[in-house]
């Protein structure tokens, strides 16, 4: 919320200055995200009338404009907004401006056609956010005016984000309470103006049947009205706030929105059908909203009704063809108070959001429900002329939030905040509209009917210390106990320390990326609403995030990637779902580049599959790499699963050709994945003593058919051994020249030891001979050479 | 000429050769054949000394004394260059195998840990130090926890501002990607106090929490850390203490922080959390908006509905939580300027902020 300074000074004679305020501001909990000074920001902008608009030759959405400035030539400017009109006058920026965005304004050719300035909007000239269109200034604005002089532009306007709970600091008055309480000022009453009532009016029939939803109603007529623009100071006042002028009257209500924080309403009176009836919908009512929407309303959404549609709803937005216009000339004036949550299932529904809903949304005061009748009243007829009806009032708003009083301990607040809470403070809190009543430890106060965030002692107790100030609790560091702090996990450290990039990917993924390597879709998790179908289901596999950042950076001349991620895969389960922590890998390119002692090397199965077994290893645990030509999305023959222990805890191979080469990967791309989860503790190693007599190594070499598994061949080896074996291991494999077409030489070399003698010949002999013997009669193989 | 003159004479020409041949030698091989060639059973001074049985008796004595003379002299000789050959042979090895030693060393790839991953563990390990337990939590979340037992009911404002993303209808109740770590919380103590436990209880959970914003300064994943503590008469002022202890920790250096009152549903008295600026040391620059502050977490007391949610006594009990966003902390602390570096996982990036392990 944006506040002029000029405008807080209305409401209490502040004298500090406004970073003194924001710091104030800050300490009272109202956050400050920027003091800006429009003023000085738009110096040389001036107040220009469009003389001509011409539409240019060469692009469709751009005009040419001439603009008096108030010098002797007109102005050509280049304008590529399309809300502007001959006749209108624009904030022009001329040549050597800097505006507030950094813009630095020089003569420029758009399209061929020269521009002399610029013709603004609020954004351009730092008044807002967002706006559609240019600024259109008043039609008395002086030709060649300042911007900045014309609209009174503050020195200084707070940018203020107000917290959800604090919906009484969601206008001027609210912000000053605070600041005039903290400094020991007095709030300024609020002046309602006088009002002549006209009881030849009928003042509105209303009848509220949602007493719960809307416990105060008040409703008037004005009638005769002439609805003309606001004045230049109210236009000035809302723009420097951050909203665009509409017309006289809902300029008049959203400045006594802004001012004191009680939404209104207009009608327009001759569009409404018989009395005012406030409603909870039946279902399936039609709504025309005035933002153009087309609603069809939800069972207990609040109405505000006539005797043939809906013409609000309520609190949130009214309808269009009950709107007031320039042409209107009788209203009905509506101020109200209504059940903040029932505002705000209504506004989330429908995700309209609306200056009033906000308000009503964070509960707005009650006693301003009347005093901004008053105050609009008077301002619209001191404005606009007609005359006014009395109100017709539904409930009673001073019942609303009355007389809540919470008990509280002094010692229990000082305990929780650690500090002392002198008596002075309660004066502070007085002035911020508290009754306070101490009794030795004991704390009564009574809440002001705006404070709806206000109901425990919790809550005394943050009154307390921002009056205070949050700076003058000590730091202290408690007593902790010590427990021993858990193992932290390693296993993405490890693999970094093996030579892996960590990467860390979005957990939700595309459903086409979730099909690469999971081919049903039965278990997916889908987002209800995700950012874009390409982040719509919640990943199965690592794998395809890790795919993506290995295309990114091969892309961007890296010659070969080994990446790491850890991190959950979600799935359904029959009960609810299972999220699952893993760690995935990939290769993929150079393993080694070109260096002075090698060539490169791009990586394959087995470059990856050392990286797992070194990764289990150092876990204490070993994997069992199972050849399985079943895995989505990975090459058969290249692929295997990963039984550790019992469990089938992972899956290792070379991506899918078809894969990598949709996504224009030319080198093999391997990849692995374990389910951190399924792993058991590792073995504890046991001490054995070290062996005092030397072992027997021996080399064989046989020729095998193709296709038998090293796995195989060594378990047999190891059966076939004896009891002295100690290890055997594949050290050679040869299927180059010499070696018989469909066979291939594999060298096997053993050893053996025993604790207890030196080893003979005759014992390796012995060993060799089974070997020979079990190779021949499990495989067909033949010793070679 | 006499026998034993003629002897002499073979002997002196015989040193003078092998001296000569010796100091030829140029490698230890052809050393060692030469010693087999004068000194050796059937080498030349073998030769010399048949010729002594001609001589007569009295003679063989002195000429013996020639011979073993000869001998030492020429068996010092050989040491003696041998020694010499050793060493050159030692240098000539020692400059055959010199290495050029700038040339850079054989060794894999260098990983590194992801900069997000080492916050991670930084801020992990400092909670742990300090006695905090480490606890986590699913990622897809139900309504009660990650809002309702938070204090943040349906209808609450704060709940809309959390920009949910809700997951297609699977269980039997909505299910969403939890907007942040504080339904740890809850669950942490709910184990907690079902498993007999007692405040105290310290606990810190870091995790990945989602939020459907996605531009320049969010994004839709992205990592928080939840701290909280449980006891009897835990104050604000510990809160404090515990932000500055940690805080320091974290940046290395000794910072100033101040809180603001602020309101999140789950704490009351709530605060935001700013350190004094760590690039400017408070003067006032471009990354702190000029104002010497950096707004970094969000803290307070935790409420007493939350603990009541999960059945702790807010009358004997009292608490303090805060949730920080790593990305920050660590944008902060390494210099990083571009939130969105973090998920591209560019390796040049990751290879030069990463920390290898
Ligand atoms: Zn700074």
């Amino acid at each position: 919320m944006k506040i002029p300074f000029s405008w807080l000074k209305d409401h209490v004679a502040l004298t500090a200055t406004p970073s003194q305020i924001a710091e104030d501001l800050v300490r009272l909990g109202h956050e400050v995200e920027a003091v800006e000074m429009p003023r000085a920001a738009v110096i040389g902008v001036r107040v220009g009338q469009i003389e001509s608009k011409q539409p240019h030759p060469d692009a469709d959405k751009l005009s040419l404009l001439k603009v008096n400035i108030g010098e002797a030539e007109l102005v050509d400017i280049v304008c590529g907004a399309s809300n502007m009109g001959e006749g209108d006058k624009v904030p022009v920026a001329t040549i050597g401006t800097s505006l507030p965005n950094g813009l630095t304004i020089k003569k420029g050719k758009i399209r061929g056609a020269v521009s002399y300035g610029m013709c603004c909007s609020e954004v351009e000239l730092g008044l807002a956010e967002d706006s559609a269109g240019l600024l259109i200034l008043p039609v008395d604005a002086p030709i060649g005016a300042e911007v900045g002089d014309y609209l009174e532009l503050e020195e200084a306007v707070f940018d203020l984000s107000i917290t959800p709970n604090r919906g009484d600091c969601m206008n001027v008055r609210g912000i000053a309470r605070d600041l005039a309480a903290d400094a020991g000022l007095a709030l300024a009453a609020i002046e309602l103006g006088e009002i002549a009532i006209n009881q030849a009016i009928n003042a509105p029939d209303v009848a509220v049947a949602a007493e719960k939803d809307c416990p105060a109603y008040l409703a008037r007529s004005i009638t005769g009205i002439k609805v003309a623009d606001s004045p230049a100071w109210m236009q000035a006042r809302l723009i420097q706030a951050g909203q665009r002028p509409v017309n006289g009257v809902v300029d008049v209500l959203n400045t006594i929105m802004l001012d004191l924080g009680q939404p209104m309403h207009a009608f327009d009176a001759d569009a409404l059908d018989g009395d005012i009836v406030v409603r909870s919908a039946v279902g399936g009512e039609a709504f025309s909203a005035l933002d153009g929407r087309e609603l069809t309303l939800n069972t207990d959404d609040l109405l505000v009704t006539d005797s043939s549609s809906v013409i609000a709803l309520a609190g949130i937005m009214g309808s269009a063809p009950s709107g007031v216009s320039e042409s209107t000339t009788n209203i009905v004036l509506e101020s109200a108070f209504f059940r903040p949550a029932r505002i705000s299932e209504t506004r989330r529904v429908y995700a309209m959001v609306s200056e009033a809903s906000m308000r009503f949304e964070r509960g707005v005061d009650p006693a301003m429900v009347e005093v901004a009748m008053q105050r609009a009243t008077a301002m619209i007829i001191d404005l606009f002329g007609g005359s006014a009806s009395e109100i017709t009032q539904c409930g009673d708003a001073d019942k609303i939030n009355a007389e809540r009083s919470v008990k509280a301990s002094v010692s229990r607040i000082q305990s929780r905040l650690g500090i002392d809470i002198p008596v002075s403070v309660d004066d502070v809190l007085v002035r911020m509209g508290f009754a306070v009543t101490r009794d030795g430890d004991k704390l009564a106060m009574t809440v002001p009917s705006f404070r709806h965030d206000i109901s425990i002692p919790e809550d005394i107790s943050e009154e307390y210390a921002r009056v205070i100030g949050f700076d003058e609790i000590p730091e202290l560091l408690p007593s902790l106990a010590t427990t021993a702090p858990a193992m932290p996990d390693r296993s993405v450290h490890d693999a970094v320390a093996a030579g892996f990039l960590q990467v860390i990917n979005y957990a939700f993924i595309s459903a086409s990326e979730q099909r690469l390597f999971v081919a049903a879709d039965d278990l997916d998790i889908e987002l209800e609403n995700p950012i874009s179908d390409a982040m719509s289901v919640m990943r199965r596999s690592v794998w395809p995030g890790l795919l993506n950042t290995a295309r990114y950076n091969l892309n961007r001349q890296q010659s070969g990637v080994s990446l790491v991620e850890q991190g959950r895969v979600y799935y359904k389960t029959a009960a609810a779902h299972q999220e699952s922590n893993v760690i995935a890998w990939l290769m993929s390119g150079e393993v080694e580049q070109d260096e002075w002692f090698d060539a490169a090397r791009k990586a394959d199965f087995f470059d990856l599959k050392g990286a797992v077994e070194a990764w289990l290893t150092l876990r204490g645990l070993t994997g069992r790499f199972i050849a399985d030509d079943s895995i989505q999305g990975l090459q058969a023959g290249q692929s295997a699963k990963i039984l550790v222990g019992r469990a089938e805890a992972g899956r290792i191979g070379r991506v899918d050709g078809d894969i990598a080469s949709a996504l224009d990967m030319d080198a093999p791309v391997y990849v692995a994945e374990i389910n951190l989860d399924l792993l058991s503790a590792g073995k504890k190693t046991k001490f054995a003593p070290l062996p005092e007599f030397p072992g027997v190594e021996r080399d064989l070499v046989f020729l095998f058919e193709r296709g038998v598994s090293s796995d195989a061949i060594l378990n047999a080896v190891k059966s076939a051994a004896g009891k002295l074996l100690i290890g055997a291991r594949i050290f050679d494999l040869y299927d180059g020249k010499g070696v018989p077409e469909g066979f291939v030489s594999l060298g096997i070399r053993f050893a053996l030891q025993d604790a207890k003698r030196t080893l003979t010949q005759e014992d390796s002999d012995a060993a060799s001979q089974s070997i020979i013997a079990a190779m021949d009669k499990k495989f067909g193989a033949t010793l070679r050479g | 000429m006499s026998e034993i003159d003629s002897l002499k004479s073979e002997l002196e020409s015989l040193q003078a050769d092998a001296l000569q041949a010796f100091s030829a030698a140029d490698n230890l091989n052809d050393l060692q054949k030469l010693r087999v060639q004068y000194l050796g059973k059937k080498g030349a001074l073998t030769e010399v000394l048949k010729g002594v049985g001609k001589l007569a008796p009295t003679d063989r004595p002195m000429i013996g004394q020639h011979v073993n003379k000869t001998k030492s002299a020429l068996a010092a000789a050989l040491d003696s260059t041998e020694a010499d050959l050793a060493v050159k042979a030692k240098a000539a090895r020692i400059e055959a195998e010199r290495v050029d030693v700038t040339l850079p060393g054989r060794s894999k790839g260098k990983g590194a840990l992801h900069p997000v991953q080492h916050g991670l563990d930084e801020i992990t390990a400092i909670f742990s130090q300090m006695g905090f337990v480490v606890a986590e939590g699913p990622e897809i979340e139900d309504e009660f926890h990650n809002f309702d037992a938070l204090n943040i009911p349906a209808e609450h404002p704060a709940r809309a501002m959390h920009d949910t993303f809700f997951v297609k209808q699977m269980a039997d109740q909505p299910m969403l990607l939890r907007t942040h770590t504080s339904p740890v919380q809850i669950r942490a103590m709910k184990r907690f106090l079902a498993e007999g436990g007692e405040p105290p209880l310290a606990v810190v959970a870091p995790g990945r929490v989602y939020r459907c914003d996605y531009d320049v300064t969010h994004s839709p994943m992205f990592h928080q850390v939840e701290v909280f503590k449980v006891d009897r008469d835990v104050s604000m002022a510990h809160l404090k203490g515990v932000l500055k202890h940690f805080l320091s920790t974290y940046f290395e250096k000794e910072v100033e922080i101040r809180l603001r009152p602020h309101y999140f549903p789950f704490t009351e008295p709530s605060a935001e959390v700013d350190i004094g600026c760590v690039f400017c040391a408070g003067k006032g620059c471009r990354i702190c908006k000029g104002s010497g502050w950096i707004e970094v977490l969000g803290s307070g007391m935790i409420h007493p509905k939350v603990l009541e949610s999960v059945g702790i006594d807010s009358e004997e009990f009292s608490g303090f939580a805060f949730g920080l966003g790593v990305e920050r902390l660590v944008m902060l602390k390494q210099g990083i300027p571009d939130l969105r570096l973090f998920f591209e996982n560019d390796v040049r990036f990751l290879s030069r902020m990463g920390v290898s392990k």
